[in-house]
């Protein structure tokens, strides 16, 4: 699809199982392979011992919990990541400090992976790669 | 009892202009106290009827003391220091602070507060006037839970929908049959999109038609542009959502894949408006205006037909219509659908 920026690993960070499914199905029908997480701390997991090379990310994730470190991280190593959220309304501030694409839920999971290569495909016409 | 200061008597005010203020004082509902920043800690010497009456003391009570006697255990102290900050800079100052009844209970109050100089520009009293606010910061506090419930309901919703969508998309995967999922999905999602702006106000009843028809096409139109929207802010009922959002739905899709929206250039057009049908009764028209797409050769076959033999059938059941006309510029539509029965 995107030669040069073709994702091989994503990470998806969701407390919904159902909807983790759908995403990572979603993504084996784009042919990437995907790593799901139910929390922060197993997102952060997959973050340093797979080669994770992008991520969709929930932004609520239950019992107040969310995604931002998982998100700070992926900042950090300059890897591209979508947050696909419905509560758009009460996460303003959390959303501005992130900065990252938003995918409003409910979207359809081929949209949310599409968006994520585009997000990618942008990056990787802006800035060469990072090498992890 | 000992002199509290120029008001203890009734000789306080001298004159017409004295006669004026203890009549308009004594009649005002306005709660109205004055006190002597000359004197040690700032006491009250004066304060009128409405006064004692919102504060359940009585002016032998009240007379003599400073204010702050007024205060209790919740009253926000960043409000009493702008209290001070004001007396102490001798500007006038607006706050809303929760004070204490001499029974206990407890009122908002929207204090003002101000200087008065006398004739040699010498401070002389601080004025205050004082208004129960109660209601208003209860109704406030309605309003915001009331909204905080509605955006609790709209979130739930959203991931109800999203969830039902991962069902849907699962089992189409599962049974092989992906391409029914997508076509499922797409309906209920539609259905989801045209509720979802409206939660907020639901409580009126009614819904705004505008934005349950901006929600329902917004995805078939990413860039924005392509779909014109002509329309006021219309209310209408609910049940007559779900319909128009399928509708609306079914003809984004013709359009996606044979009319306008099929190439890079065209538009739609779509407008709302409240009519009368021919049997007077108020109706519901949503037009619906193709231009600038593929050239058309009348209707479309094969299974979009299906699309539209759904709308037509809900339609049918709620003595709506839709009416297609395939011209060569583009799909002209027309939903009619009647509202508002009792007249």
């Amino acid at each position: 699809m995107n030669g040069l920026t073709q994702l091989k690993c994503v990470l998806v960070l969701e407390d919904e199982p159902l909807i983790a499914m759908d995403l990572q199905w979603a993504l084996e029908d784009a042919g990437i392979d995907a790593v799901t997480a139910r929390n922060c701390p197993e997102a952060m997991d997959a973050i340093k011992n797979k080669s994770v090379d992008g991520a969709i990310l929930d932004v609520n994730l239950g019992k107040g919990q969310t995604c931002e470190n998982a998100a700070m991280e992926l900042h950090r190593l300059g890897l591209p990541f979508i947050l696909n959220t419905g509560d758009l309304d009460r996460s303003g501030e959390l959303l501005r400090r992130i900065n990252a694409p938003v995918v409003a839920k409910p979207t359809p999971s081929e949209l949310v992976v599409e968006r994520l290569l585009a997000v990618a495909a942008e990056r990787g016409a802006n800035q060469s790669r990072i090498d992890i | 009892m000992e002199n509290t200061g120029p008001f203890a008597g009734p000789d306080a005010f001298s004159g017409a202009t004295g006669l004026l203020f203890e009549q308009a004082m004594a009649q005002t509902r306005m709660a109205v106290c004055l006190t002597d920043p000359r004197q040690k800690d700032d006491p009250i010497v004066f304060c009128n009827r409405a006064f004692e009456n919102l504060t359940g003391y009585g002016s032998d009570e009240i007379i003599g003391r400073n204010c702050r006697f007024l205060q209790g255990p919740h009253t926000d102290q960043k409000q009493v220091s702008k209290i001070r900050e004001a007396l102490k800079n001798q500007s006038v100052a607006v706050v809303e602070l929760l004070n204490y009844r001499k029974d206990g209970s407890s009122f908002w109050n929207a204090l003002h507060l101000g200087p008065i100089y006398d004739e040699n520009g010498e401070l002389k009293y601080f004025f205050g006037s004082q208004w129960d606010v109660s209601e208003i910061h209860l109704a406030q506090a309605e309003e915001r839970n009331a909204k905080a419930m509605a955006r609790e309901v709209s979130h739930r919703l959203k991931n109800v929908f999203a969830v039902i969508g991962a069902i849907v998309n699962i089992t189409g995967r599962s049974m092989d049959a992906p391409e029914v999922s997508r076509k499922i999905n797409q309906r209920v999602q539609a259905l989801g999109r045209s509720y979802e702006p409206t939660l907020d106000d639901a409580f009126l009843g009614t819904i705004e038609v505008g934005q349950a028809v901006r929600a329902v096409l917004a995805p078939y139109d990413p860039e924005g542009g392509r779909i014109i929207y002509l329309g006021n802010g219309l209310r209408t009922e609910p049940n007559a959502i779900s319909a128009i959002g399928l509708t609306l739905h079914e003809l984004a899709t013709n359009s996606i894949k044979y009319g306008a929206l099929s190439n890079d250039t065209g538009t739609v057009e779509v407008e709302w408006r409240q009519d009368n049908d021919r049997h007077h009764r108020g109706s519901l028209v949503v037009c619906w205006r193709e231009r600038g797409g593929p050239p058309v050769d009348g209707a479309p076959d094969e299974d979009n037909g299906t699309g539209f033999r759904i709308v037509d059938t809900l339609l049918d059941h709620l003595d709506g219509t839709l009416e297609r006309k395939w011209e060569a510029e583009g799909l002209q539509a027309e939903i009619h659908f009647p509202i508002g029965r009792a007249g």
